[in-house]
């Protein structure tokens, strides 16, 4: 009975109003927050350098120091303070071979034999994969990992010009050879292929783990030298990097920040159009308050009849609140369906182009959240605004 | 009001005024001397007074007893239009379930014509809703009844059978009756007579 009297009272089309457009924000939102977690692995996850914000620092070599090698090496005071800065969140060195080292490999009678190096630098910044990375000084195998721009330099350039085949990164990766270590009056040879090819990092890497040993072994045990570090940001996006690479003389490959700035435009553009859903949003919270607010005034007498003979604010309210939460939780769920049926338009556009994996949980997770925050909401100012409508105050005067 | 509007009052800037369990009262004043505005102070609907009203148990607010030791004939009524008559009962005693659905017909039929108990408010008389306000005011447990001018839209006849409907319910519960009046009424066997 109590329920069919304040049914009459809710105004049907405020209430189609508020539902469209909660709908059409809170979906926006939803989908926004699904696209930044789909498109944000495949700006971000193309290296594990970039998953971790690390870029290679180097000083720049200039006429000035060619013969005087020591401006080009970090000091143990220079990385102290570049970890000290506030968006830097790890330092890694770059390890280099103290020891002689050479490369060869035979054709039949011939053996071509090269002068080698290697550096090192810990696992997590390697952006490759491989389950041949790995180090153990009884197997007498030594994996490699070169730079892609070596291939690239021979197959587009030196082959192209001397009418020589290419090769493919699998042909190279099956060529076997020898590598032998000199140093401190020993010798000694491994097996070697390798195993990969970086497109960051552009040294000869050997495994941190070999060039430790092979250095205590065969050179001087503190390895040399730094003269590249690897930087790990907190936010590589962080505008005063640039401020400080450039103020110290470092050396970084500008793209390897640039990665990290489409990320942060990308990241703006998302959040801008969140706010402007959650804006819309907003303006529909506001609208169906301002509608139970003319609820109320409309239906005063009710109300204060209901509370005159009775009836408590809490069991007044209950109807408008079990009323607006579950029109609100409704919605919400219509509006799980549609942006999960546009996500999948979406991604079958961008999985064109991209690798898209992920699931739908954002969506969820945002519909929960902002559902919660909903309804605790309108419980909350139902109770009140049927509370202040109806019990008696005092007058001050 | 004025302090010379009140002068002489049997109640307002008195130093204490009890009314005792088991009691009658009618309070009696011309227009606008605080016969309405006292019963909503002891109800709890109008906080603007000066003093206390204490309930013989202490109380958060007076709104907490509603539903068992206070009932309330209102003088504007306080129905719902939209509802029948027997459905304005209905809604008040669905709060403490007091009367029966029978229990609650048989006392409309006593003071409505036939077939109106079913009949929306609205269509209902000015008489006729102030008996149906009445018979909402006996669906609940009190221990005392406030009644507003309850007579002021009927005949004789009429206010003595309300009357002695209320009587039946107010004896029922050993429950205490405060009525106010313009003039002084004899539907009631009153204790005490008031004036404002």
């Amino acid at each position: 009975m109590l329920r069919r009297l304040q049914r009459k009272t809710l105004i049907p089309a405020q209430i189609a109003g508020y539902a469209a457009t909660l709908l059409v924000g809170v979906t926006i939102v939803m989908l926004s927050v699904q696209l930044y977690s789909d498109i944000k692995p495949v700006l971000t996850q193309q290296t594990d350098i970039f998953r971790n914000h690390a870029v290679t620092v180097s000083k720049t070599v200039s006429t000035l120091n060619t013969l005087n090698k020591q401006g080009i090496y970090f000091t143990d005071d220079e990385i102290a303070s570049i970890l000290e800065q506030p968006f830097v969140k790890n330092v890694a060195r770059f390890n280099s071979s103290s020891f002689q080292s050479t490369a060869s490999i035979s054709f039949g009678q011939q053996t071509i034999r090269t002068d080698l190096f290697f550096e090192s630098i810990p696992d997590p910044y390697i952006d490759v994969e491989s389950n041949e990375w790995a180090w153990d000084s009884t197997s007498g195998f030594i994996p490699i990992i070169i730079p892609e721009d070596y291939l690239n330099l021979y197959n587009f350039g030196f082959a192209e010009s001397q009418a020589l085949p290419v090769v493919s990164q699998g042909a190279v990766e099956q060529i076997n050879f020898t590598i032998s270590l000199y140093g401190k009056g020993r010798q000694r040879s491994f097996q070697s292929h390798v195993v990969g090819f970086s497109g960051k990092i552009n040294t000869i890497l050997a495994p941190e783990a070999f060039l430790l040993w092979a250095n205590n072994e065969f050179g001087s045990a503190d390895g040399g030298n730094t003269s590249r570090i690897l930087i790990e940001f907190a936010d590589a996006s962080d505008e005063r990097i640039p401020a400080f690479i450039e103020q110290n003389n470092y050396n970084i490959k500008q793209d390897e920040l640039e990665n990290s700035k489409m990320v942060f435009f990308f990241r703006l553009a998302i959040l801008f159009v969140i706010i402007v859903a959650l804006i819309i949003i907003l303006l529909s919270v506001a609208f169906i308050i301002m509608s139970l607010n003319l609820i109320v005034q409309r239906n005063r007498d009710l109300f204060v009849n209901l509370y005159s003979i009775g009836y408590s604010p809490r069991r007044i309210a209950r109807f408008y609140q079990q009323t607006v939460s579950l029109i609100t939780l409704a919605d919400i769920a219509v509006a799980i369906i549609v942006a999960i049926l546009l996500r999948g338009f979406y991604v079958d556009i961008l999985s064109t182009m991209f690798h898209i994996e992920g699931s739908v949980i954002p969506i969820v997770a945002t519909a929960v959240a902002l559902a919660a925050i909903l309804v605790v909401v309108y419980n909350i100012i139902i109770l009140r605004t049927i509370r202040s409508t109806v019990e008696p105050t005092r007058n001050t005067d | 009001m004025s302090e010379s509007e009140v002068a002489g009052s049997d109640i307002y800037l008195q130093p204490r005024v009890l009314f005792e369990h088991g009691k009658k009262y009618m309070i009696c004043a011309r227009s606008g001397h605080g016969k309405t505005s006292l019963l909503n102070f002891i109800y709890g609907s109008n906080l603007n007074y000066d003093g206390t009203i204490t309930y013989g148990e202490p109380v958060a607010s007076p709104f907490d007893l509603r539903l068992r030791k206070l009932s309330y004939l209102f003088q504007d009524l306080a129905l719902f239009p939209e509802l029948t008559a027997l459905e304005n009962v209905q809604i008040k005693n669905s709060l403490t379930g007091h009367k029966s659905d029978d229990e609650m017909e048989a006392m409309l039929d006593s003071v409505l014509p036939a077939g109106k108990k079913n009949q929306p408010l609205r269509t209902l008389s000015l008489g006729q809703r102030q008996r149906v306000a009445a018979v909402r005011a006996l669906c609940q447990p009190f221990e005392f009844l406030l009644m507003d001018e309850p007579f002021s839209h009927l005949d004789r006849e009429t206010s003595q059978a309300v009357a002695d409907m209320v009587m039946r319910e107010v004896d029922a519960q050993q429950a205490s009756l405060i009525v106010t009046a313009l003039d002084p009424i004899d539907y009631f066997h009153f204790d005490t007579t008031l004036n404002l």
